[in-house]
C-alpha cells in the first residue's frame, strides 16, 4: 500500500503534464516546452503561494505555464516557426527568467522560501481500515483533481464540440477550415490549455511535495510526460494509464535504493523505461496527422 | 531584387534578432531601476580589456565544437539535443585515456584523447539514432533521455575511477592527467605575435581546432558529393529520395558524426585547464550549442561568429553582475529572446522570398 501511494504521487506530476501534451498535439502543436511550462508553473507556484497561500499558488502556476504557452503559439501557430526549434528556445527562456525572478523576489537564485500546500484529507469511512491507510489519509486534493482533469479531458477530445473540433485541426487543418473552423484559434486553445496544465504539475512539485521552489526541480519530468503522451496514443486516459505506468517505475526505483544496485543506475531507470517506451518495445503508436506541421492560411509552407 | 533583395534580407535577420533581444533585456533592466544604456557600455568596455578578450576566445572554443555537433543534426533535421550528455560521456572517455596511458609522447597522447572523446560522443548519439532508424523513436525526447542517463552513469564510473589518494577529503575526481596530456596554451604564440593576453589564460590550442573543423566541415558540405546529398535531403527529403538519395542513411550518419563532434565539447577545459575530471566538470555547454546552431542556421562557418557572441555575452555577463549590480540572468534571458527573434525572422523572411517565388510561378 505504501508504494502504490507513493505511485500516485509521482503519478500525478507527469499526469497533468501529459494532459496538456495530449491537448497540444491534438491539435496539432508539438510541445516540447512543457518542461519550460512546468519549470514556469514550479516559481509561480511559489510566487502565488508565498503572497496569498496554496490556491492562489495553483493560479499563478497555471497562469504562468499559459504565459509561456501562448509565446509558443505566437511563434508556431502565427509565425510557423518549426515548432521544436521554438520549444528548446522556450526551455531555455523559462530557465532564465525563473531565475532572475528568483534573484529579484527572493533574493536568492536557487530557491524560494517554504510555501504551505492544501490540507491533506482522508477518505470518511475507509480511513479506519489500517492496511488502506497509506492510501486513504493525508491526500493531496491535486490526487482527484488531476483524475477529474484526465475524465474530463477524455470527455471533450471525444464528445464535445472543441474536442471534434481540435482534433480536426490536428488531423487535416486545410479540411477542418474548409469547413469553417478557425485553425489558428484552435491551435492557440490547444497549445494555451496545455501550458495551463503543465504550470499545474509544476505547482504540484512546489506545493504538494517539495513545499518550497527549487532550482531544477522539475528534472525532466516534463519530457517523460511527453512519452506519457505518445505511449497514451495521444488521449487523456491513455496519459492516464501512461502517466501511472511511469510512477510506478518510479516508486519502484525508489524503494530498491536500499539493494546493492547503485543509485545512479536506479536513478536512470526512468529515463531508461521512457526510451523503451518511445522505442515502442512496448506498444505502437500513430500521432495526429497533422502533428507538428505548421499551417499557414495562405498555403505558402 | 530576385537575387539581392532575399540575401539582403537574410543577412538582416540575425541584426533584427539582436536588435530584438537587446530591447527586451533594456526593458527588464529598467524594469530592476538601472539604466540599459549605462549597462550595455560597462559590458562593451568591460568586454574591451585583455583578460575579457581571452576569456571570450576560451568560452567561444567549446561553443564553436557544441554549435557544430547541433548543426550538423539540426541541418537534415535530426534534432540532437543530446550533444549535453554525448559531450559529457566523451569528455570521461578522454580522461580515463588521459590518466590512464603514461609516457607516451605528448603528440600521440593528444590524438589518443581525441579519438576516444569522439568514440564517447558517438557511442553516446548511436543509441538515439539507432533507434530512431529502426523504430521510429523521436530523438528529441530520446536524447534528452540520454543526457540524464549520462550523468547518472559517469557520475557512477567516476566513483570507480576516483583517485583515492586524495584521501579523505571529499573531492570526488581522476587522476591528475599527464604532462603529455596537456594542450599547449596559445598565449605564448599570441604574446609574441604582439597580443597582450594575460598569461593566466587557459585559451589553447582547441580554438585553433574548433575554428579549422569548422571550415573543414562546411568545405566538405559544400564541395563533396556526401555535402551535395546532404543538402538536397535537407532542402526537399522526397525529392532527394526520388533522386536515389537515402536520405535516412544520411540522417544516420550526420546523427553519429554530430555525436562524435560533440565528443569534443568538453576538451578544451578538460586538457587545456583542469587536468582532471570531476563532478563539478561543466555543463549546459551542449544546450548553448543549440543556441548556437540556431543562430548560425545551421551553417558551419556561421557557427564561428555565433559561438563568439555568446562567449561576449557571457563574459559581459560576468561583467554587469560584479561591476553593475545587474544579475547575470539578465543575459540568459537576452541569449532566448535573440533565438527565439532569430527563428521567427528567419521563418518571416524565408516565407517573403517563398511568396515572391509563387508569385513570379503564377
Amino acid at each position: 500500500m505504501p508504494l502504490a501511494a507513493s505511485a500516485i504521487r509521482l503519478t500525478v506530476p507527469i499526469l497533468l503534464a501529459a494532459l496538456g501534451g495530449v491537448f497540444s498535439e491534438r491539435g496539432g502543436v508539438v510541445n516540447i516546452a512543457l518542461e519550460g511550462m512546468m519549470i514556469t508553473g514550479t516559481f509561480f507556484a511559489a510566487l502565488g503561494a508565498h503572497l496569498h497561500g496554496p490556491l492562489a499558488g495553483a493560479l499563478y502556476a497555471a497562469l504562468g505555464g499559459a504565459g509561456l504557452a501562448l509565446v509558443h503559439a505566437v511563434v508556431t501557430v502565427t509565425f510557423g516557426v518549426d515548432q521544436i526549434v521554438a520549444g528548446v528556445a522556450l526551455n531555455l527562456l523559462a530557465a532564465g527568467v525563473s531565475r532572475f525572478l528568483t534573484i529579484q523576489i527572493f533574493g536568492v537564485a536557487t530557491q524560494s522560501p517554504g510555501v504551505s500546500g492544501f490540507a491533506p484529507f482522508s477518505v470518511p469511512g475507509l480511513d479506519r481500515v489500517q492496511a488502506l491507510a497509506p492510501l486513504v489519509t493525508g491526500i493531496s486534493p491535486f490526487v482527484p483533481a488531476a483524475l477529474l482533469l484526465a475524465l474530463l479531458g477524455q470527455w471533450t477530445l471525444r464528445r464535445t464540440v472543441f474536442g471534434l473540433r481540435l482534433r480536426a485541426v490536428g488531423e487535416n487543418p486545410r479540411a477542418a477550415e474548409t469547413l469553417g473552423i478557425n485553425v489558428y484559434r484552435m491551435r492557440y486553445a490547444g497549445v494555451v490549455l496545455s501550458g495551463a496544465l503543465a504550470g499545474l504539475a509544476g505547482a504540484y512539485l512546489v506545493l504538494e511535495q517539495a513545499h518550497s521552489y527549487l532550482e531544477g526541480m522539475t528534472q525532466g519530468l516534463g519530457f517523460i510526460a511527453l512519452a506519457a503522451v505518445i505511449f497514451g496514443n495521444w488521449w487523456p486516459a491513455g496519459a492516464l494509464g501512461a502517466a501511472a505506468l511511469f510512477g510506478l517505475f518510479e516508486a519502484v526505483s525508489l524503494r530498491i535504493v536500499t539493494s546493492s544496485v547503485p543509485y545512479q543506475f536506479i536513478q536512470s531507470l526512468p529515463y531508461v523505461v521512457t526510451i523503451l517506451v518511445l522505442a515502442g518495445f512496448v506498444r505502437r503508436a500513430t500521432p495526429p496527422a497533422a502533428d507538428g506541421i505548421p499551417y499557414r492560411k495562405d498555403g505558402v509552407e | 531584387m530576385r537575387a539581392g533583395g532575399p540575401l539582403l534580407a537574410q543577412a538582416a535577420a540575425p541584426i533584427v534578432a539582436v536588435l530584438a533581444g537587446g530591447l527586451i533585456a533594456s526593458a527588464i533592466i529598467l524594469a530592476i531601476h538601472e539604466n540599459p544604456l549605462r549597462v550595455f557600455a560597462l559590458m562593451a568596455a568591460f568586454n574591451m580589456q585583455p583578460g575579457s578578450v581571452a576569456s571570450i576566445l576560451t568560452s567561444a572554443t567549446p561553443l564553436i565544437f557544441a554549435g557544430l555537433a547541433t548543426a550538423i543534426g539540426f541541418r537534415v533535421n535530426v534534432f540532437n539535443i543530446g550533444v549535453e550528455g554525448q559531450y559529457y560521456v566523451g569528455a570521461f572517455a578522454a580522461s580515463l585515456a588521459a590518466f590512464g596511458l603514461r609516457g607516451v609522447p605528448p603528440a600521440l597522447h593528444l590524438t589518443v584523447i581525441v579519438a576516444a572523446a569522439m568514440l564517447g560522443g558517438l557511442l553516446w548519439g548511436w543509441v538515439p539514432a539507432v533507434l530512431r532508424r529502426r523504430r521510429g523513436a523521436h530523438e528529441v525526447i530520446t536524447t534528452i533521455m540520454m543526457n540524464y542517463i549520462a550523468f547518472n552513469i559517469v557520475l557512477y564510473l567516476l566513483g570507480l575511477v576516483r583517485d583515492r589518494h586524495l584521501g579523505s577529503t571529499a573531492r570526488i575526481r581522476t587522476p591528475l592527467f599527464p604532462p603529455s596530456a596537456q594542450m599547449p596554451r596559445l598565449t605564448p604564440l599570441l604574446n609574441a605575435l604582439g597580443a597582450p593576453l594575460p598569461s593566466y589564460s587557459t585559451l589553447n590550442w582547441f580554438l585553433v581546432i574548433a575554428l579549422a573543423l569548422a571550415m573543414v566541415v562546411w568545405f566538405w558540405l559544400r564541395r563533396s558529393r556526401f555535402g551535395y546529398e546532404v543538402r538536397a535531403a535537407a532542402l526537399n527529403p522526397p525529392a532527394a529520395e526520388a533522386a536515389g538519395i537515402n536520405v535516412a542513411q544520411i540522417q544516420f550518419v550526420m546523427f553519429l558524426l554530430s555525436g562524435a563532434i560533440a565528443g569534443l565539447v568538453g576538451l578544451s577545459d578538460l586538457l587545456g585547464r583542469t587536468g582532471y575530471f570531476d563532478i563539478d566538470f561543466p555543463k549546459g555547454l551542449g544546450f548553448l550549442g543549440i543556441s548556437v546552431a540556431l543562430l548560425a542556421r545551421n551553417d558551419p562557418l556561421g557557427v564561428i561568429p555565433a559561438a563568439l557572441l555568446f562567449g561576449y555575452l557571457d563574459r559581459g555577463a560576468e561583467g554587469i553582475q560584479a561591476f553593475g549590480s545587474v544579475p547575470r540572468e539578465v543575459i540568459t534571458i537576452l541569449e532566448a529572446v535573440i533565438i527565439l527573434a532569430i527563428v521567427v525572422s528567419y521563418e518571416i523572411m524565408g516565407r517573403y522570398v517563398r511568396v515572391l517565388r509563387k508569385q513570379e510561378a503564377a
